[in-house]
């Protein structure tokens, strides 16, 4: 059984706009109208259990959540078939925005609430449901960021945890979250580089660097290490080598790329998952991330395009 | 069909050691009549309900009447309940709960829920442990 862990999910709450009218800009226009809008559960993990789900892969979806937003997310997972066990909280889970204006859908604008701040009584609650939860897992995904109120060193302990427990673990987070994450020696981490392209002091900005940071980062005992280098291509870092994988798409066409990252992931896991060797993961994962972000809908998983697209997917191993 | 393909895949439940108020709370949050309880493998063993915390705030001798007009004013209840709040749910829950499995026929699910009235029956796997809920709403949605 395969468990997310999203500690901070949201409703992802999508318009789509002609123009968006900056009123410092234009000085007299203040209304955007959207053209069309759409609301669903989001986070990293809540995509990647989605994804999965969509694929006919058993998935229980965890975290925190609160309030009427709290709702919408459980209720949006198990209309997709994902099994839920999250931990009710005080506070009001997140909505994110995310505005996609005509003709430069590629670079969306993104406002991301904090959060509701959990107490330590609620992250206690957590670990104790996590604890039982790990005897049916066999991969756990640690995803997103993490909300107020919860230690940073969060992320270590659940790997720690899981290991443990047997399970192989998955990292996609950013800063102090990935980098202590790291000393639990994950199977795969994923860097979310959006903000800071670093990963535990080692900066990730080029290929040479990125490579060099990979291979320490392997060194000290993580499995496999999976970095975005552009939009359309990533390098994947084991103990067997590195691997540059490219997919041939233009950027300008993409028509909504939120989540495409949390696909290419997914995808990557569900092929390891059912046995797969690496490098068809990592090409099955660039696949359906590329689909995905071509697609208006968030989370693509038509098959049968991934499938089709996964033959102009190349990689190379370095 | 079986029970698996109409039920409510949602693992919330609590152990036996959780208090009457942090049980309420998620009752209230998650917005559930009721609870299965489960040990450190989440194997059901036992079942709790608003109908349970209520009635353990009432008089002992309340099933015999027929009204509730003896009770002066919803302070002696609230009093019971604030006395109760800090127990854990292990005292007052159903241990001779009814469970049904993944496996089972939707039918069988829906004449338990019908026979016992009762609002979610939790489902199990084969090892007893809690996989989801069969809600009555879920049997409603399902034939609709």
């Amino acid at each position: 059984m395969i468990i997310t862990v999203t500690p901070n999910p949201a409703v992802d709450k999508i318009y789509w706009v002609d123009q968006l009218k900056m009123a410092r800009e234009t000085q007299d226009e203040f209304l955007t109208r959207a053209r069309r809008s759409d609301t669903s559960a989001g986070g990293k993990g809540v995509n990647m259990s989605i994804f999965l789900s969509r694929l006919g892969v058993e998935n229980v979806a965890m975290g925190f959540v609160g309030g009427h937003v709290g709702h919408v997310v459980v209720r949006d997972l198990r209309d997709e078939g994902v099994t839920t066990n999250f931990v009710w909280v005080n506070g009001e889970t997140r909505t994110n925005v995310i505005v996609l204006e005509h003709g430069h859908e590629y670079v969306p604008i993104m406002i991301n609430e904090p959060g509701p701040a959990i107490s330590t009584e609620e992250v206690a609650r957590f670990l104790r449901r996590y604890k039982r939860m790990l005897n049916r897992a066999t991969w756990v995904i640690l995803a997103g960021s993490l909300p107020p109120g919860v230690d940073g060193d969060m992320y270590r302990v659940l790997a720690s945890m899981a290991r443990e427990a047997g399970a192989r673990v998955v990292i996609s987070a950013e800063r102090d979250a990935l980098a202590r994450g790291l000393l639990a020696a994950p199977y795969i981490i994923k860097p979310d580089i959006r903000v800071t392209p670093v990963v535990d002091n080692h900066p990730i900005g080029t290929r040479s660097e990125i490579i060099d940071a990979g291979k320490k980062i392997v060194a000290d005992g993580t499995g496999i290490v999976i970095v975005s280098h552009e939009v359309t291509g990533d390098i994947a870092i084991t103990a067997d080598g590195v691997w540059e994988i490219h997919a041939p798409a233009k950027t300008t066409e993409f028509k909504n790329f939120v989540g495409a990252d949390d696909v290419l992931l997914a995808g990557i896991v569900h092929m390891l998952n059912k046995g797969e060797r690496l490098e068809d993961a990592l090409r099955f994962g660039m696949a359906a991330g590329m689909i995905s972000a071509e697609s208006e809908a968030k989370i693509c998983s038509d098959i049968d395009r991934i499938e089709k697209h996964m033959e102009t997917i190349s990689i190379n191993k370095l | 069909m079986k029970v698996r393909d109409i039920m409510t895949k949602d693992l919330t439940s609590c152990e036996k050691d959780v208090s009457i108020r942090e049980l309420i709370f998620i009752l209230d949050s998650a917005g559930v009549p009721n609870m299965p309880i489960v040990d450190e493998e989440d194997k059901v063993i036992g079942f709790i309900s608003e109908k349970d915390i209520i009635r353990a705030c009432l008089p002992g001798y309340f099933d015999m009447l027929h009204t509730a007009s003896f009770i002066p004013d919803m302070n002696q209840i609230s009093k019971k309940l604030e006395q109760i709040s800090n127990d854990p749910v292990s005292k007052y829950m159903q241990k001779d709960m009814v469970v049904v499995s993944e496996d089972d026929d939707d039918l069988q699910a829906a004449e338990i829920i019908i026979r016992k009235n009762i609002k979610n029956l939790p489902v199990v796997d084969k090892y007893g442990r809690l996989v989801g809920q069969v809600k009555r709403i879920d049997l409603l949605r399902h034939l609709v």
